[in-house]
């Protein structure tokens, strides 16, 4: 291994990557992706648009209706008599919930402790009608347990005393972004280490590479280290993006946190080098990488539905993508803590460093010096 | 008009003739749509529950009982809080339920008994779910009978299913990406395949060509879009089609228009088609993240909400779910018509001078 060699070949990519502007992407796709996910994906509903259509106009609906005002979950747009006005209001796509109060409401609580309350939620976005309709039962649920407690309505009432651990506020943020991190840091890497090797075979200078002395392991140093080192970057410019700008807590150890990151660089850049061997041209290796890593990389990362509630085989598919090893970390040192104090944390980056030898060791032997 | 048809029909013709392009097309039109809309499942399924039962009581089985599947897996047993709050650490459990020593003995003496319960709140929209379900449940414990009846009606799909939702917005996904780079494509393929000269040469107006190559693509794609239509949403996913299908066509023309507008810009800029594919993702993954499809829009920030004004997705998104799923009139769809044809004619103007300039 020649160290000179290797400089100079260095000194080529990095020249190449600031000269063909690559380098803008490879700092700006990462906070792209980080800020348009963490703001466009949002599974939480705030401001729900509310059409009240309140045919009893009591004292009593009036202090149901007080539930929904001091919810953030919730906005009145306003309170009408009539249902048609609503309904149209939901087919124009300017209100999500009609809330219906029946014109005996007041009369049916107080005289046989039986009042119904009809309720139309938009069921377009079928998930956001879910969510929805998990708040407007929450708030009613409250509004009942309000009244039975004022008016000594006879219930032994089981009180919950609940603990949002890790999430104390519930924010779909804390959900989100941490899970991001993992999902960017395995698909950019992947992506320049796999354009690097094969934009040379594309313009025919790989044969610069066939016919030098350089040996496999200098190039492949060559190619992969300034990956390494640019990605490294990106590993602290997410994490001041989550701290400051998604104000996501940060609970557990740094050093674990970047340790983890730069080991999984090392996985997303294994991938790159291995679709880099069985692809000659640039829009191939792009679309391969982005299918191999994108569409696992948001199946199993968590975000969409958590591990352990997978069943059958994509519980097992979870367990053979490297994502869900490290957002398991991700997410303990962002809201949990724990650190390596929890067996499954230690288990998990023993998995990680495994999985970036074998991949590791996989690129540099089935790489070929010459022509296929 | 002979130009104009002949390049039209020479664009149509070699797109059909370069059969990687038209499995890439076909394969986004049906398939991608198709697992999509078949993979992702965002409701709360399976959740994962521990409890912890210090008193052994029958009203805590009874409780448990009632967590069944789909939603919820068999609830564990755990001897100990520790033991349950290590499995919560751990994210082996989601919720975690304690029932106190004295649980029974206080409901039955009418004492408000309480329950601890832990919420593994890192996915926090299916926490709050959960949450709310297991209030239910215990309300049914509390009152011999609710003082509500909630009648919850889910309108124009009732049964909350996903998967036709989550297939549309991916067509409509794939028809912003392709739109883009498909038009962006013809152009950029002469210019690497050093025909460009040869346009140049003709004796063909440039702007007879600039629009029979951007039509040619508006048509492959209203093609694309009537195959995914029929046999992927409406066949496999039986999404309604509530309201009209000439407005949905409509609709989709003008989007398209703007998206080739989007492509002729690319065009001009880029020289490879490795820099329209760069290009094309750096405009389009802005445009369906930000244009409610997956966030409502009074959700967002606020300079989101007026920068989303300009996404001509937003309009597209809003006014084919409303003809899709909630039958919308042609009276109340004009907003995402005018919205969509603004845009359009912006885009393309923009788009048209740029790449004429090239010629």
């Amino acid at each position: 291994m020649r160290i000179g060699a290797i400089k100079a070949y260095l000194l080529k990519e990095f020249k190449e990557l600031i000269r063909s502007r690559l380098i803008i992407l490879i700092y700006l796709v990462p906070t792209m992706i980080l800020l348009l996910f963490g703001y466009g994906i949002r599974l939480e509903v705030k401001h729900t648009r509310l059409v009240v259509v309140d045919e009893d106009r009591s004292t009593l609906s009036m202090k149901l209706l007080q539930n929904f005002t001091h919810s953030k979950y919730f906005q009145i747009l306003y309170t009408t008599t009539s249902y048609q006005d609503a309904l149209h209001k939901i087919k124009q796509a300017k209100a999500d919930v009609i809330l219906i109060i029946p014109a005996d409401f007041e009369k049916n609580l107080f005289h046989t402790h039986k009042a119904s309350l009809a309720i139309f939620i938009d069921g377009a976005f079928p998930l956001r009608a879910m969510t929805m309709q998990g708040y407007v039962e929450g708030a009613l649920i409250n509004a009942m347990e309000d009244f039975a407690q004022k008016y000594n309505i006879a219930m032994h009432h089981i009180a919950i005393v609940q603990r949002n651990l890790f999430n104390q506020a519930m924010r779909d943020e804390n959900a989100i972004v941490p899970g991001l991190i993992g999902l960017v840091l395995l698909v950019a890497p992947a992506l320049l280490a796999a354009l690097l090797i094969v934009k040379e075979k594309e313009y025919g200078t790989i044969f610069n590479f066939y016919s030098s002395p350089l040996t496999k392991s200098e190039f492949l140093i060559a190619k992969l280290l300034p990956v390494f080192l640019l990605h490294s970057l990106n590993i602290f410019i997410l994490f001041l993006w989550s701290t400051y700008l998604f104000v996501v807590p940060f609970r557990g150890s740094f050093w674990l946190y970047w340790l983890s990151s730069e080991i999984y660089i090392l996985i997303s850049l294994s991938i790159g080098l291995l679709v880099s061997i069985i692809t000659n041209r640039q829009i191939v290796a792009v679309v391969l990488t982005l299918i191999i890593t994108i569409i696992p990389g948001f199946l199993y990362s968590g975000i969409l539905m958590p591990i352990s509630s997978m069943q059958g085989e994509s519980y097992i598919e979870a367990h053979l993508f490297p994502i869900m090893y490290y957002n398991q970390i991700a997410y303990d040192t962002f809201l949990i803590g724990q650190g390596l104090a929890s067996q499954k944390n230690l288990l998990y980056l023993g998995i990680l460093i495994l999985y970036s030898i074998i991949l590791l060791t996989l690129g540099s032997l089935l790489m070929k010096k010459g022509m296929r | 008009m002979r130009v104009f048809y002949s390049v039209f029909m020479k664009e149509i013709i070699t797109f059909l003739r370069s059969w990687g392009l038209v499995a890439v097309v076909l394969y986004s039109f049906t398939l991608d749509v198709y697992i999509a809309g078949s993979g992702l499942v965002i409701t709360p399924r399976n959740v994962t529950v521990g409890y912890v039962d210090e008193g052994n009581s029958i009203t805590a089985q009874k409780i448990l009982a009632k967590l069944h599947p789909p939603e919820f897996q068999k609830p564990k047993r755990f001897l100990s809080q520790k033991a349950l709050l290590d499995a919560i650490f751990d994210k082996k459990i989601m919720v975690g339920i304690i029932f106190p020593k004295d649980f029974e003995k206080k409901l039955a003496n009418h004492d408000h008994p309480q329950i601890p319960i832990y919420l593994d709140s890192t996915a926090a929209s299916q926490a709050y779910i959960t949450l709310v379900y297991l209030q239910n449940i215990l309300l049914d414990f509390s009152m011999s009978q609710k003082l509500f009846d909630l009648k919850i009606h889910k309108l124009f799909n009732q049964n909350s299913d996903s998967k036709m939702f989550i297939s549309f917005v991916e067509m409509l996904s794939v028809i912003t990406m392709l739109g883009i780079i498909l038009t962006a494509i013809v152009f950029v393929k002469e210019k690497e395949d050093g025909t460009w000269d040869i346009l140049l040469l003709t004796p063909a107006k440039s702007s007879h060509i600039i629009f029979a190559k951007a039509f040619s693509q508006v048509t492959i794609m209203l093609g694309g879009i009537i195959i995914a239509l029929g046999f992927v949403v409406l066949e496999v996913f039986q999404a309604p089609l509530n309201g009209s299908f000439w407005a949905f066509m409509l609709l989709s023309i003008l989007y398209l228009l703007t998206l080739a507008g989007i492509g002729l810009f690319i065009a001009a800029a880029s020289q490879t088609i490795m820099q329209v594919a760069q290009l094309s993702m750096l405009i389009a993954m802005p445009l369906i993240f930000l244009s409610g499809a997956w966030t409502p829009i009074y959700s967002m920030p606020t300079f989101l909400q007026k920068l989303s004004l300009i996404s001509p997705l937003r309009y597209y998104i809003e006014g084919s779910e409303s003809i899709f799923f909630r039958g919308t009139g042609w009276e109340d769809l004009w907003g995402y018509f005018v919205g969509v044809t603004i845009l359009g004619i912006i885009t393309f103007w923009y788009g048209y001078k740029k790449i004429g300039k090239l010629f």
